[in-house]
């Protein structure tokens, strides 16, 4: 927070500190947006009983944090086509043909099927799959739940987007810090570009930042609008974000600008990393990299020296072959220059002691360590699995108070890959039985044909979802989902800060949608365990949750519109930090352990391959749309009605394509189908494929998935070992081969009948 | 204590204090609460004409009629015969 201006007393005594006014009729609700992952605090206004519409908060910390995406959410979850009643497959996997019936109904079908599958193959044969931010939260119980049954092979996409950064900066010091940006002196930001109508409060923040003279480096192959505002630009090759940090790394340790008193008190495996190091000179990084040595000097020294700095989270790390490495030297480089834990540096916030955390909900400890072990991915990919996490139950506990912290929830999942291979019968043990919840995984993941194949080897498929997604259209049960503008809401930061926030409800959810507390209070039910779930409403589970702070969750979400623990830094000093050796491991034990270089390293490209001359990266949305989402509302859509590749015009000409033609993407795994879109600010050679594309007025049902099957990115994104980081298993994204051909004669796919779910017209 | 020490413990009361004034403004019921969002509105305030956070999409929105919302709810804005 910025320092306190001077200000007139006279002026407040006299001002009026009112809301801003509402019209006639209309009452306002304080609510925390879900249209992202981002959850901005924003105000809805409620009229006849509906939310009508969506404004940012009237508070000053969170003002302005709202993009187009939170405003136009009443009319999207208005839409006619959202799914208000619980529906059954009819005919074959994938025919597209539902029949509605009761809740009632689906779950006593649902409880016996998933109950003969686990007496047949064991709990670990269902697989459960949330899109954990978006839902809103499933609030810790689905982990519950299947901790209760048996089952560790629960995946979520944040296994590729910040939950698998958590798990991975735990092996440095112990838990996943948060940039503490109102008074940092330098941000890095690697591939990331925060934009007004996207990461909204996170560029609010950087432009903050900036106004008040902190510096901004960028490292983007793309001269991005972040690139175009930053201090120093470090232009590199897709994917290789671990190479420039060695080059950092060098500068910094060959030139002493670290922090050497905290690297001889704090850290362990100094003289090893930067013997790793000089495996590195300027010349090499430059190679791999593409950068100017003396730039890549020049922005390693400002990160040093500028001090308190900062290196937010970002994806486009997750996502590359190198990702443990990569996350594993940004650990490294705000520890030894001494930014951790410190006012304007990475904070680690640990929890809030008032309330239930999601860890402590998910009850991780019921789960028996032989079932633990049957993770899918434990063995060849540990890193964020339980095998990989279960050795920080001793130093959490000394530390934060609690064996078990599942950040951002994605510190004890199953590898996505090895969880749908074992749903396509090519695992080591079969998985039967796949729920998922406000998630498309057929799209949210890597290797779409390997997802297509697992789903439709299912024996019983139940999907948690709002609209006909390409996932849920082969599933068994559609089961009709509530929105954050009809149910409350504690807000824990995905248990990655300390601050929480309450979102209330601000209308009654359509037809027979319910919350996911609802579904798992019933799956449980459906299990014969009620006891699980023992709360009767959502609002008593939330009382449970906040009962620490001494207030009633009606009370709290009355008066208390965000809810801080008291700000403390340099805890390490008494408590020390939650790693086995109580240090900064910069070599990590516990990789060691699992049999991985402890030490960071850099995975050049595999050979090149002549017929895939571009290299392309994936995982970028458009502004109007989150993941697969959005696609359905007319005002979004129309800001964007096709998916858009980009390239510049030198390989756009190479590739004997122009501007507005629709052509193919291809590689080894498959091809997606765009329109060309030429950009002079990509590099040479570089493709960027956007992410989740379907269209849902298209045709429903196995052969089209309304568009998936034309559109959806994930058939490019290879998961086979060459494209796997070897830690964690997650696909590379940023940098695969591909080739950009024209599509002859082709116009946009063509909008096939299917009346009953069809967009009306607009 | 030392020098670098002291730093950090003022810098941690500075937090404390700008975490409970924020905490007080998210209130805004009583007198200090007021008196704290006063002055984190002044202290975050931006000049208009220098406001990266300004946009027409944002400011001029004026929500939608709960009425076209039922109506769209239940499809009546689709042509009959043109899906």
């Amino acid at each position: 927070m910025p320092a306190p201006v001077p200000f007139d007393p006279q002026e407040i005594v006299d001002a009026k500190y009112e809301e801003r006014p509402t019209r006639e009729g209309v009452t306002t609700k304080r609510m925390i947006c879900a249209a992202c992952d981002i959850a901005c605090s924003v105000v809805g206004e409620v009229q006849k009983g509906r939310v009508t519409k969506i404004r940012s908060s009237d508070n000053p910390i969170f003002k302005d944090n709202i993009c187009m995406k939170g405003i136009v959410a009443p009319k999207g979850l208005a839409h006619p086509n959202r799914i208000l009643h619980p529906l059954k497959r009819v005919g074959e996997r994938g025919s597209g043909k539902f029949e509605q019936v009761t809740w009632e109904e689906a779950m006593g079908d649902i409880g016996g099927r998933l109950k003969k599958i686990i007496a047949e193959y064991g709990p670990e044969a269902w697989a459960v799959s949330t899109s954990q931010w978006n839902t809103s939260t499933d609030h810790g119980l689905g982990r519950r739940v299947m901790n209760h049954v048996g089952s560790p092979n629960w995946i979520s996409g944040v296994a590729l987007c910040a939950g698998n950064t958590a798990a991975v900066n735990r092996f440095t010091y112990g838990w996943f810090p948060f940039g503490d940006f109102s008074s940092t002196n330098c941000i890095v930001l690697m591939g990331h570009n925060p934009r007004r109508h996207s990461w909204t409060p996170l560029y609010n923040s950087i432009r903050s930042a900036q106004a008040r003279g902190a510096k901004l480096i960028v490292m983007d192959p793309r001269r991005s609008s972040s690139a175009e505002r930053a201090d120093i630009w470090l232009p590199l090759k897709a994917g290789s974000d671990a190479a420039m940090m060695f080059g950092w790394l060098k500068v910094i340790i060959d030139e002493e600008l670290y922090d050497k008193e905290f690297v001889a008190n704090w850290t362990l495996g100094f003289e090893d990393l930067k013997e790793r190091v000089n495996e590195y000179p300027l010349e090499r990084v430059a190679e791999l990299t593409g950068c100017d040595p003396e730039m890549i000097a020049e922005a390693a020294r400002v990160y040093a020296t500028s001090g308190p700095s900062i290196i937010p989270w970002t994806p486009i790390t997750d996502m590359q072959r190198n990702s443990t490495s990569g996350i594993r030297l940004q650990t490294i480089l705000r520890s030894i220059c001494g930014y951790v834990d410190v006012p304007g540096g990475e904070l680690l916030q640990g929890f809030n002691p008032d309330i239930v955390n999601e860890s402590t909900v998910e009850m991780h400890h019921v789960l028996s360590d032989e079932q633990k072990l049957k993770q899918l991915g434990s063995k060849d990919h540990p890193a964020f699995t339980y095998r990989g996490q279960l050795a920080f139950r001793e130093p959490t506990q000394r530390v934060y108070g609690q064996e078990y912290a599942n950040l951002v929830t994605g510190c004890h999942m199953a590898t996505p890959s090895e969880t749908f291979r074992a749903m396509a019968g090519e695992g080591e043990y079969p998985v039967k039985a796949f729920f998922f919840l406000g998630n498309n995984p057929l799209m949210s993941y890597a290797n779409m044909p390997l997802i297509h194949k697992a789903m439709m080897n299912q024996d019983l498929i139940v999907s948690h979802e709002q609209f006909m997604t390409p996932s849920a259209q082969l599933a068994d049960y559609i089961l009709p989902a509530d929105s954050w503008l009809e149910r409350p809401w504690i807000h824990d930061m995905f248990g990655w800060m300390s601050t929480i926030r309450f979102s209330e409800k601000a209308m009654d959810p359509p037809g027979d949608c319910k919350s996911t507390f609802e579904f798992w209070k019933q799956i449980a039910g459906a299990l014969d365990m009620p006891e699980v779930v023992p709360w009767d409403t959502i609002e008593d589970f939330y009382d449970y949750r906040v009962a620490g702070t001494g207030k009633s969750f009606a009370d709290l979400i009355s008066d208390t519109e965000v809810y801080f623990k008291k700000p403390a830094f340099k805890t390490y000093e008494k408590t020390g930090f939650a790693t086995p050796s109580g240090k900064v491991e910069l070599k990590s034990s516990l990789l060691e352990e699992l049999g991985f270089d402890p030490l960071p390293y850099f995975r050049e490209d595999p050979p090149h391959d002549k017929d895939y001359p571009q290299k392309m990266f994936t995982g970028v949305r458009e502004d109007p749309y989150f993941q697969t989402g959005h696609r359905h509302i007319p005002e979004m859509r129309a800001r964007c009605p096709e998916p858009q590749i980009y390239l510049n015009e030198k390989t756009a000409k190479a590739a004997g394509v122009a501007e507005g033609d629709w052509v193919s993407v291809e590689n080894q795994l498959g091809s997606v189908k765009a329109i060309l879109a030429v950009k002079d600010a990509m590099p040479d050679d570089l493709v960027r494929v956007p992410h989740g594309w379907w269209k849902p007025e298209m045709k429903q049902g196995n052969g089209s998935l309304s568009g998936a099957w034309d559109y959806s990115d994930a058939q490019l994104c290879r998961d086979d070992p060459d494209y796997l980081d070897h830690e964690q298993g997650i696909p590379h994204l940023k940098g695969i081969p591909c080739r950009v051909v024209p599509l002859a004669a082709e116009g946009p796919a063509k909008a096939a009948s299917n009346a009953q779910h069809m967009e009306p017209a607009e | 204590m030392s020098v670098e020490q002291k730093k950090v413990r003022k810098k941690e009361r500075s937090a404390r204090l700008a975490i409970w004034m924020a905490a007080r403004s998210s209130r805004n019921k009583t007198f200090l609460d007021r008196l704290c969002r006063k002055m984190i509105t002044k202290a975050t305030a931006v000049d208009p004409t220098k406001d990266f956070m300004r946009d027409d999409f944002v400011d001029n929105d004026q929500g939608f009629d709960p009425d076209e919302l039922d109506r769209y709810q239940r499809g009546e804005t689709a042509v009959v015969g043109q899906q």
